[in-house]
């Protein structure tokens, strides 16, 4: 039969395509967990320092991880905080009090900054940290801040998504409810959208904190180095996880470096995962959320 | 005594984008009268009830021409009046809905929700507003111990008490409802029919309804939706 | 209007207003910072010509053609496997494969692109190196294999909202006339959902253009015209990192904001185009 044969190879095209994905990702992890796995230990975070004394007592680590754990936490952190007010205001004033037109211009303007690659965002942190030296003060040039501002820049357009259209797919009807009984826009807001699409606006946030954890290409630009030590403040150069896999790809000077590298990718892989694991789960739960049935 | 007008409607149309949903209509609704509009689905009753409180306005496509004026504290006003807040004329133009809407919050602060609205802070005097609203509402036997439970766990009958007791903590003057029990059961229809019975003379109810012997033992006055206007049945 | 209406109306509309200016900001600083070049030399010059920076010739063609046969060929493998497992989601395979492969592809959206590059560095590169013979084994087809997974997950679940949004009036009518689940696939919910697959490719190249750690790291960095897959190349992103370290008022330096600008460019037409075909499908289909 004629017929029935292209259509099975359809199928099995199909297939192919799923087992080469599968085996891709298989092999990602399969990889980073063989190499990685029998040394994610508290050694390949603190070194030779303990891990009380590294936490508590301040002691320097010279040969873990922990320094660039730290600084990839600041990093998200630091992000994070720019992004989620910027981005919340922005998705709210898209979805709630804009129309026509220029919410059209709108729209496409955060659609291009979402393409941006993160190395021209990178770029463009570094530029800044160029201006803030010349103009402000000869002290400053990349640093945690200007990396932190970039990667804001980076997940900017997710936090302004995940807000947007969490609140334009709250149903008409839970919308009027408290319209209805005479509460203004803005109570309306606060009291009714809002925690009506928190899961939907969580779940972008979330997103962005994935995205800002992994991201290497805009912190190469904005200060990151290879030993920093845990940083002290704002304004100094910082250690980051992404980098240091980065770094000992291409140049590691012993073995252990090289376990370091892998106990390092494993711990970023787990955490990116776990992070859009969830992402997905609370955004999941969203859509079967039936609240407002009869 | 004639009775006194409460809303007067002056050549009110109603579009949704192109489409024409209700042209010229006239209609008057006397105090402490349940009136009844009536007529098949789909032709702008809900729309009509929309027009009265200005929820049209949150609508997209919409748009209302004409004249609605509501009879307040013995002034007659012009609800598209800008120097009318359309908050106020909400909270004293209150709606019910077909399908039960209660906020995600406890059945309290569900009732309690107009008071939030208003500004209001005393715990003590929203404590009082609520109960009488739920005795108003014949809800407040069933709901008196569980006040705190979110109020999405009620039954749609309950719902629905909730709902029209969480429109009267407003102490509204005019009480729209729009189909209010065509999603619920025969028993629990029967519960909001007797409340509304109640409710006469009070308030000033209008009532979108299909069933035509809930409209017969209810209504005062029936209105008909019957070629892009409303007439006057009886 | 509220006076806190109309407050709260203000606020906002000022974040979004600064929030609006950060891609034309970014587009003004490249545009500000590779002006030394564009008054020594012509755009042309600086389009078509070679990279020889002590000759002082700063052209970035080579890096250009890198990006695009990069990012075109990784696309061409990553769009017919996104269709396969796009097509597996939608129900060419039963759901005990169904669920598990759209939890995975999920997933796969968060793995990050530094582990690709360090898997690929320390798998991919020794097989080509071994296979090929291809010297160092740093080189385009070592960067095409892992860039082309990494783009497949969200061109996988691009392709999947398409086929979702197929409406459902449609999918019943293939049916009852008779398709079996592989002729419906193929005849029905694929042309219908075109213009979705559109959107969901040109937004893939700009990501896969826009990759900058893969390329750094695994395609070779040479910075000449690449002549074949197993030649070591130089993508702009990849070029933008490593001349980064260059002196500030270099004209080498000023070269890296040209290729942002190109960058930038070429990421905002593809993000254009597919908000216009998204535009476009939606009033298809509504």
């Amino acid at each position: 039969m004629k017929r029935g044969c292209w259509e099975r190879a359809v199928r099995c095209g199909c297939y192919a395509a799923g087992f080469w994905v599968v085996s891709g990702a298989v092999a990602v992890v399969g990889f980073a967990v063989r190499q990685g796995a029998p040394h994610v230990t508290p050694k390949l975070l603190f070194g030779g320092v303990s891990a009380r004394e590294a936490l508590f007592g301040g002691a320097p680590v010279f040969d873990g991880l922990w320094p660039a754990v730290v600084g990839t936490f600041y990093l998200v952190a630091g992000a994070v905080a720019l992004a989620a007010p910027l981005g919340l205001a922005t998705g709210i004033y898209l979805a709630e009090f804009s129309r026509g037109r220029l919410k059209e211009v709108l729209t496409v303007f955060f659609d291009v900054l979402a393409g941006v690659p993160s190395v021209v965002v990178g770029l463009f942190g570094f530029s800044v940290s160029l201006l803030l030296h010349k103009m402000v003060s000869p002290r400053l040039g990349p640093c945690l801040l200007v990396a932190a501002f970039s990667l804001m820049i980076l997940v900017l357009p997710y936090v302004i998504r995940a807000t947007q259209s969490a609140l334009e797919g709250v149903p008409q009807e839970v919308r009027i409810t408290a319209l209805s009984l005479g509460a203004d826009p803005v109570q309306n807001l606060a009291w009714v959208l809002i925690p009506h699409s928190f899961r939907g606006i969580a779940s972008g946030l979330l997103l962005a904190v994935g995205r800002c954890a992994e991201d290497t290409a805009v912190i190469l630009l904005t200060g990151v180095v290879v030993t920093a030590g845990v940083p002290r403040s704002l304004l100094d150069p910082f250690e980051a996880l992404p980098f240091y896999i980065y770094y000992v790809s291409t140049q590691y000077a012993s073995p252990e470096e090289l376990e370091r590298g892998f106990g390092a990718a494993l711990i970023l892989l787990g955490v990116s995962v776990s992070l859009f694991a969830v992402a997905y789960a609370v955004r999941r739960a969203v859509g079967h959320w039936a609240l407002y049935r009869a | 005594m004639d009775p006194v007008i409460k809303i007067r409607v002056e050549e009110l149309t109603f579009r949704y984008g192109t489409r024409t949903v209700l042209r010229d209509v006239n209609a008057v609704f006397f105090e402490g009268a349940l009136t009844a509009v009536v007529g098949p689905s789909g032709r702008g009753k809900s729309t009509f009830l929309m027009a009265l409180n200005r929820l049209w306005e949150e609508v997209p496509g919409a748009d209302a021409r004409g004249r609605v004026w509501v009879r307040l504290d013995g002034n007659e006003r012009l609800v598209s009046d800008p120097s009318f807040p359309v908050t106020e004329l909400r909270r004293r133009v209150a709606m019910v809905f077909q399908v039960p809407n209660p906020l995600p919050m406890s059945i309290f602060k569900n009732v309690a929700f107009p008071l939030k609205v208003m500004g209001l802070r005393d715990k003590a005097v929203a404590a009082e507003v609520v109960e009488d609203a739920l005795r108003r509402a014949f809800l407040w036997d069933e709901v008196k111990d569980r006040l705190r439970e979110d109020a999405r766990l009620l039954s749609g009958g309950q719902q629905q008490r909730l709902c029209i007791a969480r429109a009267l903590a407003a102490q509204p003057d005019v009480l729209l409802l729009d189909e209010p029990t065509s999603s619920l059961d025969a028993r629990a229809a029967g519960i909001i029919e007797e409340l509304l019975l109640t409710l006469k003379g009070r308030c000033t109810l209008v009532v979108v309804s299909h069933y035509l012997e809930q409209v017969e033992r209810l209504a005062d006055q029936v209105y008909e939706v019957a070629d892009e206007t409303l007439q006057l049945v009886s | 209007m509220t006076r806190r209406e109309r407050l709260t109306r203000k606020i906002l509309g000022a974040a979004t207003l600064c929030a609006a200016a950060l891609p034309l900001s970014i587009l003004i600083f490249m545009v500000v910072l590779a002006r030394p070049l564009f008054s020594s030399f012509s755009v042309t010059d600086l389009l078509t010509g070679t990279w020889e920076p002590l000759q002082g010739r700063y052209g970035i063609l080579p890096m250009m053609t890198a990006s695009l046969l990069l990012a075109l060929a990784s696309l061409a493998v990553a769009f017919p496997v996104s269709l396969g497992c796009a097509g597996l989601i939608f129900g060419l395979a039963p759901p005990v494969v169904t669920v598990p492969l759209r939890r995975l592809v999920q997933l796969m959206t968060g793995f990050p692109t530094v582990v690709y590059g360090f898997v690929g560095v320390f798998v991919l590169v020794p097989a080509v190196r071994d296979l090929f013979q291809a010297g160092s084994g740093r080189c385009l087809l070592s960067a095409l294999v892992p860039l082309s997974l990494m783009i497949t997950p969200t061109m996988t679940l691009f392709f999947s909202d398409a086929f979702a949004a197929v409406p459902r009036p449609i999918l019943l009518a293939a049916t009852a006339s008779g398709a079996d689940p592989v002729q419906r696939f193929v005849w029905v919910v694929i042309p219908s959902a075109r213009r979705g697959l559109a959107a969901g490719m040109v937004l893939s190249f700009g990501r896969a253009v826009g990759d900058t750690l893969i390329a750094l790291m695994l395609a070779g960095n040479a910075a000449r015209m690449p002549s074949g897959f197993l030649e070591s190349s130089r993508t702009l992103t990849a070029h933008v990192a490593l001349v980064i370290a260059a002196d500030f008022q270099s004209l080498e330096f000023a070269s890296i904001f040209v290729c942002g600008m190109v960058l930038y460019v070429l990421t905002s037409c593809a993000a254009l185009c597919a908000w216009r075909m998204r535009a476009a499908a939606e009033r298809y289909s509504g």
